[in-house]
């Protein structure tokens, strides 16, 4: 249990009050139509979806899984926050092409990309799954505050988890996405300072830079410092071929769309900027903060590890970085510090339960429901949409004990076998709408055997994560390429149409001549090096 | 002519050429670089900061080569994106 004294609930009230008529003060702006709802009117400078980018991925639990990889790890433990690195590519490649197509959400993106049933059922999916996701990721970070107020007051969870996710509806509710991002910035500045004054504390208060170094050294622990401390090839907890393949992921990722979790909320983000400029830097400085904060994080995370070497319970290392906070700073800072932690919520909170809803409204109320229904109706039903998923990311948090296990598996599942798919359907025009509906349904049945039901049965040993990757990659090509080839292209005009206004990298050759014979595009000019 | 074009008309601009293929190199780079610079600088180590600094260049230079053919692509699409907008709304209300 932490005490705070009168300053430190002064910082606490102030801090919220300012983040919630911030984003109240948009509700006129927020309520003139679903665009301004879900995208702030596509009109935003590159800077402020960046500062949404970084807020909405500086989560309540994201200091405590960086504790527990650095901890464990040491330095080289960032490369699993790396997995951001996706954005290096994207920024200029599917960001690009993303934001020039105009969907609102990944699942509109699918009927403009595809045609026909397998476009709409594709839609569907998505959009089914997104609702699903955002409740469970709102459900998720509300459990993560519950048992942070817990260990702070000593709060039933329960009530950590419904009092700050309330406070947040209140300006979702009101001013959409307008809201969310006028709060996003004001959160983004407020969490990225008081995170390099907890940080700065921490190291200093661990002996500074040379003290942690000393004392990991007389540790026996100098290698800690050492991001590339590889233990082989293949063996040991952290070998190359691991590292190899998370930069695969990560980087090569960047030309597809959905190849990681965080796509989708970066593709509202996308959408949301002024220009397709605008776009490419928002998510490419926005993500470049995340790295340079979990940067940040590992020093001073490594500083814990110097004065408490010895912790064994993960459940312990992973509060490293909440503890030099709580237990370091003085009195009076720790009420910013918590207001800081508060303002994190709220912007991953915000953003999800705004992203949720969009895909509600957008794809299934607007888009199945009732395709005539008016800016006014589309905006009241986003209102209702963010309700329910409020409420559902209540009903999760409270059995999240008993789900998150499970869940876990549900998102490792969905990156691995669906990741070279998601980058084919961008660079490859031949890929149609049956061979990515495929690799989903391949995908599950396939992780179930390769992760769990096989290695049950001592058919194959448990394999580690980067195997089952590669395995899995591998094993899902052989049915979603076959299915590919043995289904008709998608429909020459849509794809045409679609070329005209995203202009995609990659293999398109066949579309670009069709437009060209059509005359919506002039030949190409003189061959471009390097072009494909 | 110059290795890396900075003049760039909307026709062009719209074509993947050898500018965006550099920065697909260099923007993970920077990355990396910034990533492992920022922690080692933290730790007062002389190579920490030549990392640090390397990725500060490299950036400079990214936005050097990319910049210009951005605000191409921005400025033509910016054009035509009133007339896609209708467009999409139309397949949305499933008029097309």
């Amino acid at each position: 249990m932490v005490n705070f004294a009168f300053l430190d609930w002064f910082w606490v009230v102030a801090f919220i009050v300012l983040m919630t008529i911030c984003g109240i003060l948009f509700y006129k702006l927020g309520k003139r139509s679903m665009a301004d709802f879900f995208l702030a009117g596509r009109g935003l400078p590159w800077w402020l979806p960046a500062t949404s980018v970084y807020a909405t991925h500086t989560a309540t639990d994201t200091p405590i899984w960086v504790s527990g990889v650095i901890y464990k790890y040491g330095l080289r433990g960032i490369w699993y926050t790396f997995f951001s690195a996706w954005c290096a590519i994207s920024a200029f490649a599917s960001t690009r092409i993303f934001r020039r197509s105009l969907a609102y959400t990944q699942a509109e993106w699918q009927t403009l990309r595809f045609s026909g049933l397998g476009a709409e059922l594709l839609r569907g999916w998505i959009a089914g799954w997104q609702v699903f996701m955002n409740m469970f990721v709102l459900g998720w970070v509300g459990m993560a505050m519950g048992k942070l107020c817990n260990y702070l007051f000593g709060w039933p969870e329960w009530l950590g988890l419904i009092l700050f996710s309330s406070i947040c509806a209140v300006y979702v509710l009101a001013a959409g996405y307008w809201g969310v991002v006028m709060s996003d910035f004001q959160q983004g500045v407020i969490a990225f300072l008081v995170i390099v004054i907890v940080s700065f504390w921490g190291i200093n208060v661990a002996g500074g830079p040379r003290g942690i170094i000393t004392k990991l050294d007389a540790l026996g622990e100098g290698w800690r410092i050492n991001p590339f401390a590889f233990s082989g090839l293949t063996s040991g907890d952290f070998p190359l071929v691991w590292f190899l393949t998370m930069l695969v992921i990560a980087v090569i990722g960047g030309f597809g769309m959905g190849t990681a979790i965080d796509w989708y909320p970066e593709a509202q983000r996308i959408q949301s900027a002024k220009t397709v400029r605008d776009a490419s830097y928002s998510i490419w400085s926005g993500t470049a903060l995340i790295v340079v904060r979990n940067s940040l994080w590992a020093v001073a995370i490594l500083g814990f590890f110097a004065l408490y070497p010895n912790i064994k319970e993960t459940a312990q290392s992973e509060m490293a970085w909440y503890r030099l906070g709580f237990e370091y700073l003085p009195v009076g800072m720790v009420g910013l510090f918590f207001a800081a932690v508060v303002a994190i919520h709220l912007s991953t909170i915000s953003a999800h339960l705004n992203l949720g809803a969009s895909y509600a409204t957008r794809d299934l109320y607007h888009h199945y429901f009732k395709p005539r229904a008016s800016e006014k109706e589309l905006v009241w039903v986003g209102r209702i949409s963010t309700l329910i998923l409020l409420l559902g990311s209540f009903l999760y948090g409270l059995m999240m004990k008993e789900i998150t296990q499970w869940l876990i598996f549900a998102l490792w599942i969905m990156a691995a076998g669906i990741w070279l798919p998601s980058i084919l359907q961008v660079v490859w025009w031949r890929f149609n709408s049956w061979g990515y509906l495929s690799s989903w349904v391949a995908n599950l049945g396939l992780s179930w055997l390769v992760v769990w039901v096989l290695p049950e049965f001592r058919l194959i040993p448990v394999l580690p994560d980067y195997l089952q990757f590669w395995i899995m990659m591998v094993l899902g090509a052989l049915i979603y390429l076959p299915i590919t080839f043995l289904t008709k292209p998608e429909d020459m005009d849509r794809l045409v149409k679609y070329y005209v206004m995203s202009r995609p990298l990659g293999w398109w050759k066949p579309v670009r001549r069709e437009a060209e014979r059509l005359g919506l595009l002039a030949a190409e000019p003189a061959p471009a090096k390097g072009g494909i | 002519m110059s290795l890396i074009k900075r003049q760039w008309t909307a026709r062009e601009a719209d074509q993947w050429t050898k500018e965006d293929y550099l920065v697909f190199i260099i923007s993970p780079l920077v990355y990396v670089m910034l990533a492992v610079g920022t922690a080692l600088s933290l730790f007062l180590l002389w190579y920490g900061w030549v990392i640090l600094a390397a990725a500060l260049i490299l950036l400079g230079l990214m936005i050097w080569i990319i910049d210009p053919k951005l605000k191409a692509v921005s400025a033509d699409y910016e054009t035509k994106q009133k007339e896609y907008l209708e467009e999409i709304e139309k397949i949305e209300r499933w008029e097309e």
